[in-house]
């Protein structure tokens, strides 16, 4: 018979991975980090669930922070669902949207609606403060890391701006 | 038809059912909370206690976790500390004041301690202006009304006992609540968290988050003031000892004003008061410091003048320069504000009651601005 009580003694002993923690390990914004500073992130993460349709947040409504796409699809739109929305990206397991809202408080720039049942994984500014203060070398890890996503976007819509010019030119 | 309606609200200013509902449930619920409130007060206090003790302790039990991994041994460890250090301190006080009263007790005899009161009590009275000496009753003496006094503090030594009792239980339940909420406060956290429907979610995160930097901002800067208090207020006892005070104790009656100076206003002079007692028990019977004079202008026997004098002027540094540069307005209340917080605290609660009507007010001022946030934003949720 097991013993409840050894099983809590020895729990954790040879865990596997979570699913939170796989998910993280998909996210840029995490890369190179190590086991022990994914335990940490885990338990900073916000699971929130949404039924299809849902609204993850409003276009124009204040923002706190990215969510991670655990479980199901995201759509980011501009309009209203009247009729004239238009979607900008369609997100799946592992995207991410929203990090804009770590470093500045502008509103949201687009809705963002779960189109099936979706789980998302929330971090917010107040989770990365926290951070900061208690796990400096972590915060900035990730600072680094979201500076660097943020850079690459920044050059993706350089180059379409580019090709643009260039199309007018032409 | 239903916009006919509301137009007629609107041209009427009459409330909604629903709004009539609403003041309905508020005033059972104020009239509920009425009634358990006598029931449910000191767990409350326990409660409220214990959470701002947390709030000064968390930062260290989670620094320890993350440098020893285990939450329940960080907890442990600085529980102990903590408990060492107080008693440490109150054993040493103990002791020391022991010391000091029995060596008081053989120095003085009833007689000399009589005739020393008459002459201050004659004293005080020549120093006062003619209409206010007039008011004395002429058979005022201060001798024997100071020792009425001391018989009746005797003869309630017995309903303090209860209160002590009473006191050690409050602070049995403070201890283990703050056990408990150091070693489970971020799954509390994190539960609470989750409660939050998925709608107001990143406003209710924003709304806890800024409570608990508004309270732990407010403890930082109490601390403070009261670590700068008791400071200066050592230094300025032994400055006062150059000049002849014969003062003891200085270390503890320092960190006492210090410790005194969380409760604002009545506070300060409360911390004045172990420094008189000691002037008076260590200068007894000494000519020189019955004759003592501040500046060599106004008459200051045993020094209380010097005495009041440095304080006030502790305090008004502490005030004036020390808290505003070193914690700016931690909590960012008009002193009206914070002076109705203190009178509904202290009825409420008394002396504990004015200790967290600030970091209470300053809560409440955080939560009805994030409503009113929310109340602006609603259409954009």
């Amino acid at each position: 018979m097991k013993s409840a009580k050894w099983e809590n003694i020895f729990k954790g002993w040879n865990r596997s991975e979570s699913e939170t923690v796989l998910t993280l390990k998909q996210v840029p914004v995490f890369k190179d980090f190590s086991d022990k500073e994914f335990s940490e992130l885990e338990k900073m993460m916000h699971h929130r669930t949404f039924g299809a349709g849902d609204f993850v947040f409003k276009n124009r409504a204040p923002g706190e922070g990215m969510y991670i796409i655990m479980h199901g699809t995201v759509k980011i739109t501009v309009g209203t669902r009247a009729g004239n929305e238009n979607i900008l990206a369609e997100l799946g397991v592992g995207d991410f949207f929203g990090e804009l809202a770590l470093f500045d408080d502008e509103p949201r720039s687009a809705n963002a609606i779960a189109t099936i049942d979706t789980e998302l994984l929330g971090f917010f500014t107040q989770d990365l403060m926290t951070l900061q203060e208690r796990n400096p070398v972590l915060g900035q890890k990730i600072l680094f890391n979201l500076g660097g996503v943020l850079g690459e976007r920044l050059r993706g819509t350089n180059n379409l701006l580019i090709q643009v010019q260039n199309k007018k030119e032409d | 038809m239903d916009e006919y309606k509301k137009s007629f609200q609107n041209f009427f200013h009459l409330p909604s059912l629903t709004n009539i509902y609403r003041l309905l449930l508020t005033i059972i619920a104020v009239w509920f909370l009425s009634i358990i409130w006598p029931f449910i007060s000191n767990v409350v206090l326990m409660l409220v206690f214990a959470f701002l003790f947390t709030t000064v302790l968390l930062s260290s039990v989670d620094a320890l976790e993350r440098k020893i991994g285990n939450r329940a041994l960080s907890v442990l460890a600085v529980v102990i500390i903590l408990l060492g250090g107080i008693g440490a301190f109150l054993g040493s006080f103990i002791s020391q004041m022991s010391q000091q009263a029995a060596e008081f007790s053989s120095r003085i005899d009833k007689e000399t301690l009589t005739q020393e009161f008459k002459t201050l009590g004659d004293k005080f009275t020549s120093a006062m202006p003619d209409f206010l000496q007039n008011m004395q009753p002429s058979n005022g003496d201060a001798a024997v009304k100071l020792s009425e006094l001391i018989n009746t503090i005797v003869g309630s030594l017995a309903s303090m006992a209860g209160a002590i009792g009473n006191f050690m239980f409050i602070a049995t339940m403070v201890f283990i609540f703050t056990i408990i909420l150091l070693a489970e406060y971020h799954g509390f956290r994190k539960s609470l968290v989750n409660a939050i429907p998925n709608k107001y979610f990143e406003v209710g995160i924003k709304l806890i988050y800024n409570i608990e930097k508004s309270v732990s901002s407010y403890l930082r800067g109490q601390f403070l003031s009261a670590a700068s208090v008791a400071a200066m207020s050592i230094a300025g006892l032994l400055l006062l000892n150059l000049f002849g005070a014969n003062l003891t104790l200085t270390i503890f009656i320092g960190i006492i004003a210090g410790l005194a100076n969380l409760i604002p206003l009545v506070g300060p002079f409360v911390g004045m008061i172990p420094a008189i007692l000691i002037a008076f028990m260590n200068n007894i019977g000494s000519e020189t410091a019955m004759a003592h004079t501040l500046f060599g202008v106004v008459p200051s026997p045993f020094y209380l003048l010097d005495i009041v004098l440095m304080f006030l002027i502790v305090q008004q540094i502490e005030g004036n320069l020390i808290t505003p540069a070193l914690v700016g307005k931690s909590v960012g209340l008009h002193p009206i504000v914070v002076m109705i917080a203190l009178l509904i605290g202290g009825t409420i609660l008394g002396p504990l009651g004015m200790l967290f009507a600030v970091p209470a007010t300053g809560v409440l001022k955080v939560v009805l601005t994030e409503i009113a946030f929310v109340r602006k934003n609603a259409h954009l949720l």
